[in-house]
């Protein structure tokens, strides 16, 4: 496991959940029902202002677990199981972020962090 | 499909929710919402807005309370196990709110009332299942909800499974069936968190589990989400942690989705929850349905369940009236006649009855006449203890009060209307406001309460919001920010909305050197600044706390509990947590009584002059008051020399002339820079121009420029002009210029025939944009029939400009009344006046400069001595030296810096002390208190008596010498026997070893102990250097011409920024220099060249150039200005007239170095 701020291409059903994953140039599908809750900032570090009206994002982050499988391959390979990552998107640009890449099964959550 | 919220905290739970009223409502009614619920932690605190707001919006208005309740288990007392939602019912007649009123009421009843008392505001679970049931008709009228902050939810992040079953079973089987229901909250945070889905659903099953309803609330605390970073700080201001210690905690919320999500959000939320709990769409069907059917069981009618804006008076029998109230009024009115109007006959008595019954008819038809009888028993009762008593405000426009002895102004005489007091067209109580001596409130509070009984009074409160230094001081704290840092912020910030923060960073010199900071904020240290400015102007105008208004005491029937809840106030007596904007939408009976110092300190007088001169011609000596031939002085001193202050006739020529001459510091009304400035250009020369003069001195008139015009008419420099012969008799008395609202109500009905009782409507809709268009064409319709469009448009131009600005004659002649009585006092009473003023300390400056003025009117300050000192301020005739027989004021020991109030009483009743040791026996001061007696000179005539060669210095060394000793177990004197009297041989034997100390020493030690200058002036120790820079004295300034440049130098003894014409800020700064006091007004120029001095300063030197205000008055237009506490600092260059160096030793210290004690020396906080 390991805490990263990379950005990654996610694709979306229509009611907003995640569908499918780009990462390191590989196209992944979200293998099961995905988690989604928010997990809240430290704003007063990171971040210079926070005039009123700022609006939704400052407090909180959206987090959804996902579950990817690999896309099948021809060439051999170590056996690969389903890898988990968690995902933030930013409230005003709607650009997708990895927070966290959890060993082979699914971790209980980890402390919010985030190297912005 | 419509989805409504029933847990909802507003910005008046104080330091938890974040938004207001109205704005709830508003946006809960934009989405479709047909009722929204207020439950506001600890109270109805927000209560009687969120009606009005919801009746605004038009939605029903739910509610309910969120109460901490007392952990069964635990130490019943303190230990709390979590919160509920408690709403009560409605439609039942105000079942629901009067058991809801009355839980609250439970719920503090047990707490201190004063900050950081141990006992926390919470309900026993018995309370609570007894108030769920109205005691008439044993059913439901409260239902509790049991959601996430409750015992039940806390216990759900624990790993026993079963804790809460066990405490849910707990709930159900205490309370009584159908009044228990479970609230299902999600924040949406991470799983096993708190407000979790995953806890929603534990909660969601148990409900299930015990066929118990579950509803679906968002525990909001904000509108919307903008809201959440606004209440992180509160919950750190509430805590008194800093973001990162709480976030560590953690005990921040989880999340920031506590906000009010619209029904498509809610259901959305819904749904998820139901869908991790492996239920259907049946039972979400169910859990939205049980919230409606909850919501409609609580919706309340505002005027049914609460009786809205339906006026409640004490009985009629509690005030002892058999009779019709009406009767009885117009029985005590007729007998008042006699009484104020003695031997009144013909048109004059005609004129009086006639508008006897013109007020009378008015009260009748609103039925308020047990409301007078009711403010005419407490003024009665009041009278009756003693006290100073004086009604203010429009309560002094109506005969009937003037009759039944609630106002002591002739509202005939001074030709003022009842309609601006009360009419026909308004159908809520007016107000009546009554001064009384301060220092006899609380008895006069708790007098009302025994008379009318505990179940029909309680103390009004008042909400204390977030002002800038309070909420940046906050914002700081949540930042983790270095306290001093913060602090020295918040020093600079100088009465303006917090909410305006960043736009002051722009414009005030003095945040300059602030702004400039955060300018570079992003480089490391200042990185949070930029943040404290945002936070802070979060913070504005959030109430912090309630706390009892300075003088509102609600009246009610037998009702009144089950109509307000209480809680204790810091003084005892029970508050009610509505304050006074809520007292009209409930029908409260409110009355002001405020106590006022100025009524202490003139009743404190009047007693020094009857003791000092007990009999009647004593005090026609003293005071130099007239006596006709062959008589033997005023009616209004009786035989034993009391001065019955309210016969006082308003024609004394020496009043006068004390107004005039402008010294009028300590007088009421009066005495603040900008009214000496008026005084002197109007010279007022009768009462009248008192009324006018203090009219004139307020924010309206003075914004509107009334007061030029005025003057210019008033001493001939121009034409008197009238719009219209018609008006002269309305305007005459401010020759043409309209100052007083009755002057408006009058122009109004001349000009229309309107009547007055619309004519004051009129006056209410001006300046309101919504009315005010109405107001024009109804006025300009009716005007133009009979005056040409000239004078209508002339008299609508004044109306629209002045008519919201002017000010009620009744007021002015109300505050007039008190205005004329202190000059009176200070006139003929000068030294009584003073040690009054001393004693109750009733006005805008620090007490030192009080003391100055005696100094400049050669008034003798008598210093501390151990056996003549009192606990008060006394007049004493003096027994020797060069100043024998005069009168001087003898320093009280109260006050002293570390004296308690038992040893103060204990040194009282044991004077007089023969020797130290006599004062360590019988008084029991303590060591360092007896030195500090020392230091303030209070044993130098003991120390003389006893023929001791040493001086002061000596006597302070030695006692902190035996301050560090160990202390010895002194004999007591056996009982009767008497020690026998040696003198001091302690004081006798001390050697002199020491320099007496000098004059500076001796007045910073009276600065540091008793925050006054008494010995000598503490400019004195500057005045080498002031003489070297060729400073002007304040008593010079009156001689010079206008527009001579001068230097002057003093002690600030005032501040004020009021409001101006054009809205540009213009500073007025104060300093006293030991000759008077100079008043400096910097306008924009001058407060950019001065930057931080303007309010941070206490020793100043100003240059600027005089302004002639009238015959007597001068000011400074200042230029610049210095500190003088940093005489190393100054630019000697610049300021010595011929390049000469500065004096020897000139950077000495003054009296006031090292001393911390700003606020009572300059009245400058700090």
């Amino acid at each position: 496991m390991g805490l990263f701020s990379e950005s990654v291409e996610v694709g979306c059903t229509e009611t907003g959940q995640p569908h499918t994953v780009q990462w390191k140039g590989t196209q992944y599908t979200v293998s099961s029902e995905p988690d989604r809750w928010y997990e809240r900032r430290q704003w007063w570090l990171e971040e210079n202002r926070a005039p009123l009206g700022t609006g939704a994002g400052l407090v909180d982050h959206e987090i959804w677990r996902v579950q990817l499988q690999p896309p099948q391959t021809d060439a051999p390979a170590p056996a690969a199981g389903p890898i988990t990552l968690d995902l933030v998107r930013h409230v005003n640009s709607g650009r997708w972020r990895l927070l966290r890449i959890h060993a082979a099964a699914p971790a209980r959550a980890v402390e919010p962090d985030e190297a912005a | 499909m419509s989805f409504t919220h029933l847990h909802v905290s507003t910005a008046f739970s104080a330091h938890y929710g974040v938004s207001w009223p109205d704005e709830l409502a508003q946006a809960a009614a934009a989405d479709g919402a047909t009722a929204l619920a207020c439950t506001d932690r600890d109270g109805l605190y927000g209560t009687i807005k969120h009606l009005k707001a919801c009746m605004d919006a038009g939605i029903d208005p739910i509610v309910g309370v969120d109460l901490a309740v007392f952990d069964d288990d635990g130490d019943h007392r303190t230990q709390v196990a979590g919160r509920v939602v408690v709403l009560a019912h409605g439609n039942n007649n105000g079942a629901g709110y009067r058991a809801l009123c009355r839980l609250i009421s439970d719920a503090h009843a047990r707490t201190s009332g004063k900050a950081g008392g141990v006992i926390p505001v919470a309900v026993t679970r018995g309370e609570l299942a007894s108030r769920t049931l109205d005691p008439q008709t044993l059913k439901p009228v409260l239902t509790v909800l049991i959601g996430p902050d409750s015992d039940v939810g806390q216990a759900m992040g624990g790993r026993k499974y079963l804790r809460p079953r066990t405490l849910f079973k707990q709930w159900i089987d205490a309370m009584p069936p159908g009044t228990v229901v479970a609230e299902v909250v999600t924040h949406l945070s991470a799983p096993g968190v708190p407000l979790s889905t995953a806890h929603a659903v534990r909660m969601l099953k148990l409900a299930l589990e015990y066929n118990i309803p579950a509803v679906l609330t968002n525990a909001v605390r904000y509108c919307a989400q903008d809201g959440a970073a606004t209440a992180d700080v509160l919950d750190s201001a509430r805590t008194l942690k800093s973001l990162p210690e709480l976030s560590a905690a953690p005990m921040l919320q989880p999340t920031g989705q506590g906000w009010l999500k619209n029904a498509h959000h809610m259901i959305q939320l819904g749904k998820e929850i139901m869908t991790a709990a492996g239920q259907g769409k049946a039972d979400l069907h169910k859990l939205l349905a049980n919230t409606e059917a909850l919501a409609d069981k609580c919706r309340i009618d505002p005027v049914l369940d609460m009786g809205w804006k339906k006026p409640v008076v004490p009985e009629a029998s509690i005030i002892g009236i058999e009779n019709d109230p009406m009767v009885e009024l117009t029985q005590r009115c007729d007998a008042g006649i006699t009484k104020r109007f003695p031997g009144i006959t013909g048109e004059a008595e005609k004129q009086v009855r006639s508008r006897l019954e013109h007020e009378l008819g008015i009260i009748a038809r609103l039925g308020f006449a047990s409301y007078f009888l009711t403010v005419a028993e407490v003024s009665r009762m009041i009278l009756e203890m003693g006290v100073r008593v004086a009604a203010r405000g429009s309560g002094a426009s109506s005969l009937v009060n003037y009759l039944i002895d609630i106002s002591q102004v002739d509202p005939i005489r001074h030709d003022l209307i009842f309609e601006r007091f009360l009419s026909g067209r308004r159908s809520t109580l007016p107000d009546i406001d009554i001064d009384v001596e301060s220092a006899e409130r609380h008895n006069v509070y708790r007098k009302i309460f025994d008379r009318f009984g505990a179940e029909r009074v309680t103390l009004m409160s008042m909400q204390n919001g977030y002002r800038a230094r309070g909420a940046v001081r906050d914002a700081g704290l949540a930042l983790g920010m270095d306290d001093g840092e913060v602090g020295e912020i918040a020093k600079q910030l100088w009465r303006f909305s917090a909410r305006k923060f960043r736009e002051a960073l722009v414009e005030k010199p003095e945040l300059r050197s602030f702004a400039e900071r955060v300018e570079q904020g992003g480089l490391g240290e200042n990185q949070q600044l930029d943040l404290l400015v945002d936070l802070t102007e979060r913070l504005d105008r959030l109430p912090r706390h309630i706390s009892m208004h300075p003088c509102g005491v609600i009246l009610g029937d037998a009702t009144l509990l089950d109509r307000t809840p209480v809680q204790p106030s810091g003084l005892g007596l029970p508050m009610s947590q509505f304050d006074k904007h809520d007292m009209d939408p409930m029908g409260m009976l409110k009355l002001d009584v405020l106590g006022v110092r100025m009524q202490s300190a003139m009743a404190f007088a009047v007693r020094e002059v009857i003791r000092l001169h007990p009999s009647k011609a004593e005090v026609v000596a003293a005071g130099r008051h007239p006596v006709e031939p062959g008589g033997t002085g005023p009616d209004f001193i009786a035989e034993d020399g009391r001065i019955d202050l309210n016969s006082v006739p308003f024609d004394d020529e020496p009043t006068f002339e004390l107004i005039r001459s402008t010294h009028t510091l300590g007088c009421f009304q009066i005495e603040s820079p900008g009214q000496r400035e008026l005084i002197g250009k109007m010279a007022p020369r009768e009462f009248n121009d008192l009324i006018i003069d203090i009219s004139l001195f307020r924010p309206g008139p003075m914004k509107s420029d009334m007061v030029r015009p005025f003057l210019e008419h008033r001493h001939g420099f121009a034409p008197e002009q009238y719009p219209h012969p018609d008006l002269k008799p309305a305007l005459q008395e401010t020759h043409g210029v309209t100052v007083f609202h009755e002057q408006i109500l009058k122009t109004f009905h001349v000009m229309t025939g309107c009547g007055l009782d619309r004519a004051d409507e009129f006056r209410r809709a001006l300046g309101n944009e919504v009315l005010e268009p109405g107001v024009e064409s109804y006025f300009r319709r009716e005007a133009i029939k009979n005056y040409s469009p000239e004078v209508v448009d002339a008299v609508w131009g004044t109306l629209k400009a002045f008519g919201s600005f002017g000010f009620c004659k009744a007021h002015g002649a109300a505050f007039a009344v008190p205005t004329y009585q202190s000059a009176w006092l200070k006139a003929h009473h000068p030294e009584a006046f003073l040690a009054g003023l001393w004693e109750h300390d009733p006005g805008m400056y620090p007490k030192r400069l009080l003391v100055a003025e005696a100094r400049r009117l050669g008034i003798p300050i008598l210093p501390l001595d151990i056996n003549r000192s009192q606990a008060e301020y006394r007049v004493e005739k003096i027994q020797d030296g060069p100043q024998q027989g005069k009168l001087g004021i003898r320093l009280s020991l109260t006050g002293i810096y570390g004296l308690s109030g038992a040893e103060l009483k204990r040194i009282v009743a044991g004077q007089p002390y023969d020797s130290l040791a006599d004062l360590r026996a019988r008084a029991r001061v303590s060591k360092p208190n007896i030195k500090r007696l020392a230091q303030l000179g209070a044993f130098d005539v003991l120390h003389k008596d006893s023929g001791g060669k040493a001086n002061r210095a000596d006597l302070v060394h030695h006692l902190q010498a035996l301050q560090s000793s160990p202390t010895k177990k002194t004999s007591d004197v056996i009982e009767g026997q008497l020690s026998f009297a040696l003198g001091d041989i302690e004081l006798r034997n001390l050697a002199p070893e020491l320099p007496e100390p000098s004059m500076v020493d001796n007045v910073r030690a009276e600065l540091d102990l008793m925050a006054v200058d008494v010995s000598g002036h503490l400019m004195d120790s500057h005045r080498p250097l002031l003489d070297k820079l060729g400073v002007t004295t304040a008593d010079k300034l009156l001689g010079l011409r206008n527009g001579t440049e001068v230097l002057v130098a003093g002690v600030r003894v005032a501040t004020q920024t009021p409001p101006m014409r054009g809205g540009r800020r213009v500073v007025f700064i104060s300093i006293d220099d030991g000759t008077g006091c100079v008043d400096s007004v910097f306008f924009h120029e001058a407060q950019e060249e001065s930057g931080p001095l303007l309010f941070g300063t206490r020793l100043l030197l100003i240059r600027g150039t005089t302004r002639r205000t009238g015959p007597k008055g001068i000011s400074l237009s200042a230029t610049k200005a210095w500190d003088l506490s940093r005489p190393e600092r100054l630019p000697f260059a610049e300021l010595l007239p011929s390049g000469g160096a500065p004096p020897d030793e000139y950077t000495h210290r003054g009296a006031l170095h090292g001393i911390s004690r700003n606020l009572a020396i300059t009245g400058l906080g700090s």
